[in-house]
């Protein structure tokens, strides 16, 4: 590694924009039973009132990422990071605001891989990389390096119900770095690893961060983030609390959560 | 190498509820058209159709049912005969293909949550594949129904070319339902509990259990107004009589065709951005 002209290389590029958001907002409307349905739409008319339940999940929020910058993102269980990273993919629509990105994004999310669990690893894996738009070919061609870099060979072929959580998300990391796009998400697909492939998966993400693209990264392991990322951003309510150096937010975060130093929460969950 | 900054590569920005740009959707979904081959083979795949037994499984159901409704037309007293049998097993067979579409369909997208939320695709893929899959299902009872034709030594002709064509007629408006079935499921989750009642008054409102010629004068508004008619009576007119189609019967279904697709494409491509939010 000629880390001296990579860091140079850097340098030219970080000024180039890769994402731009102004004043995003995200809606989700949800009735409040779990279910539509003509029996409680009826109900609902005689009483004359919609019982739609709105979550406010990204709320005005104005973000610039540079290339060459591994972002991690962090905040409470439901404040809206899955949700942001879901618009800046595509794959949901801005309810109002603005999102420009200068480049390819991994269309395929994590959680996305293994969709179906009554289908194999292998059938989620193509079924999942087909439904981003890549081709047979390009999937064929990665296939046997995404399973080898999940070591998961032998379990490749059963059911996606019967992975272990860690086996699941092995498989989400492993493709979501195999994706190869400039702008690269990977949400929650660090979590539930084993110490061995915590560490491997680590390393790749250091690897690419020096290919000069932009990682976000969206976890809740603090001392991943520190390790990797340039700068975090701490959600919270759909806004942005704190932005910046990894250390400072971190530490911010965890006296917001009364957790202060304890080693527990420096844990990789 | 990198993307200029100066013009940005993609801009999301709130929708209108209008259609989204039309060529480059029919482009991602031409894109997409592995997706829908693959996801195919993987359902049947995993529900066993892949093997000899399930293949025959596949077969055997639909025959089994036209057996059942043979003995039920012969125990109300119609007229029994070859063609008659002929009639039913071919019409069954061609109905399933649609209600299967239909009921799968109205599955497709609610079911697809997990992949809608995280993965950007043109969601029609959903309910294209499930039509797929019925057509999947479709194809071997053709054989049986090519078995069964020459056991019952009914004709052959030069019109049963004709059969393809009406195919493809019959997929265009199974996949027309489905899309159709699938907005409605997504709004309206207790609408795929409806679906038996609705398909089995189809079944009886359609030329399967009796032949349009033999239908009653007065109730010769259901050639018209039931889509399924034209489609059905003229696949017995060229698959089990051999007899060349009927014109009107032809453009009626493709005009049934063509009106459900378009309303249905057109409600869904315009609400597709708001599944993700709703399901
Ligand atoms: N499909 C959905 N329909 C309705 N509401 C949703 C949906 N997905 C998320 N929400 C709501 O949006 C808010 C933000 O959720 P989101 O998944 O973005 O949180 P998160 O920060 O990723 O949380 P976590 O750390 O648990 O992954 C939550 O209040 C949640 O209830
Ligand atoms: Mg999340």
């Amino acid at each position: 590694m000629s880390s001296l002209s990579e860091s140079k290389s850097s340098d030219v590029n970080s000024k180039k924009r890769a994402i731009s958001i102004e004043n995003l907002g995200l809606v989700y409307r949800t009735t409040l039973d779990k279910r539509p349905t003509f029996k409680t739409r009826i109900r609902r008319l005689a009483r004359r009132k919609r019982q739609t339940r709105i979550v406010h999940a990204v709320n005005n929020l104005s973000l610039e990422i540079n290339y060459g910058t591994v972002l991690g993102v962090i905040g409470t269980n439901g404040a809206g990071k899955s949700s942001l990273m879901r618009v800046i993919s595509g794959i949901l629509p801005p309810t109002s605001g603005r999102v420009e990105v200068f480049g390819k994004v991994s269309t395929l999310l994590a959680l996305g891989v293994g969709f179906n669990g009554k289908l194999t690893g292998r059938d989620n894996l193509y079924l999942g990389g087909l439904a981003a738009g890549m081709s047979r070919a390009q999937i064929e061609s990665k296939f046997d390096s995404i399973v080898e870099f999940a070591g998961l060979e032998e379990v490749i072929d059963a059911p996606m119900r019967t992975y272990s959580s860690g086996m699941y998300s092995r498989l989400a990391f492993s493709v979501a770095i195999s994706l190869d796009p400039d702008i690269l998400i990977i949400d929650e697909a660090l979590s539930a690893g084993d110490a061995r492939y915590k560490v491997k998966s680590l390393e790749k993400v250091l690897e690419m961060r020096n290919q000069d693209r932009v990682i976000i990264i969206v976890s809740h392991a603090m001392k991943t983030l520190k390790t990797v990322c340039d700068e975090v951003l701490w959600l919270d309510h759909g806004k942005i609390v704190a932005q910046g150096d990894p250390t400072t937010v971190i530490k911010a975060y965890r006296e917001f959560l009364h957790v202060g130093d304890a080693p527990e929460s420096d844990e990789d969950l | 190498m990198k993307p200029d900054p100066a013009s940005p590569s993609v801009i999301y920005q709130p929708f209108t509820h209008g259609l989204p740009p039309l060529g480059g959707y029919a482009k991602s979904l031409w894109a997409r058209r592995e997706f829908i081959f693959e996801y195919a083979r993987a359902d049947l795949h995993q529900k066993q159709y892949g093997s000899i037994l399930g293949q025959i499984w596949l077969v055997i159901n639909p025959l089994i049912l036209a057996g059942v409704y043979y003995l039920l037309l012969i125990i109300i007293g119609a007229r029994g005969g070859p063609d008659r049998f002929g009639h039913l097993t071919g019409t069954l067979f061609l109905f399933y293909l649609i209600t299967n579409s239909i009921t799968a369909g109205a599955k497709s997208v609610t079911s697809g949550a997990k992949l809608i939320l995280n993965a950007s695709f043109p969601r029609l893929v959903l309910p294209l594949a499930e039509t797929l899959i019925a057509f999947m299902k479709f194809v071997p009872t053709l054989v049986v129904l090519f078995v069964i034709h020459t056991i019952l030594g009914l004709p052959y002709s030069l019109h049963m070319l004709w059969a393809p064509v009406i195919i493809v007629l019959t997929l265009f408006f199974a996949a027309s339902c489905a899309i159709l079935a699938s907005i409605i499921n997504v709004y309206f989750r207790d609408a795929q509990n409806l679906l038996p009642y609705f398909s089995r008054t189809l079944l009886y409102l359609s030329p399967v259990l009796y032949t349009a010629q033999s239908l009653d004068a007065n109730l010769n508004f259901l050639k018209v107004i039931n889509p399924l008619f034209p489609i059905l009576d003229t696949w017995s007119a060229v698959v089990i009589r051999a007899e060349a189609p009927d014109p009107t019967n032809l453009l009626l279904a493709l005009g049934y065709s063509l009106f459900l697709f378009s309303i249905g494409t057109f409600i869904f491509l315009s609400r597709e951005r708001e599944f993700a939010v709703r399901i």
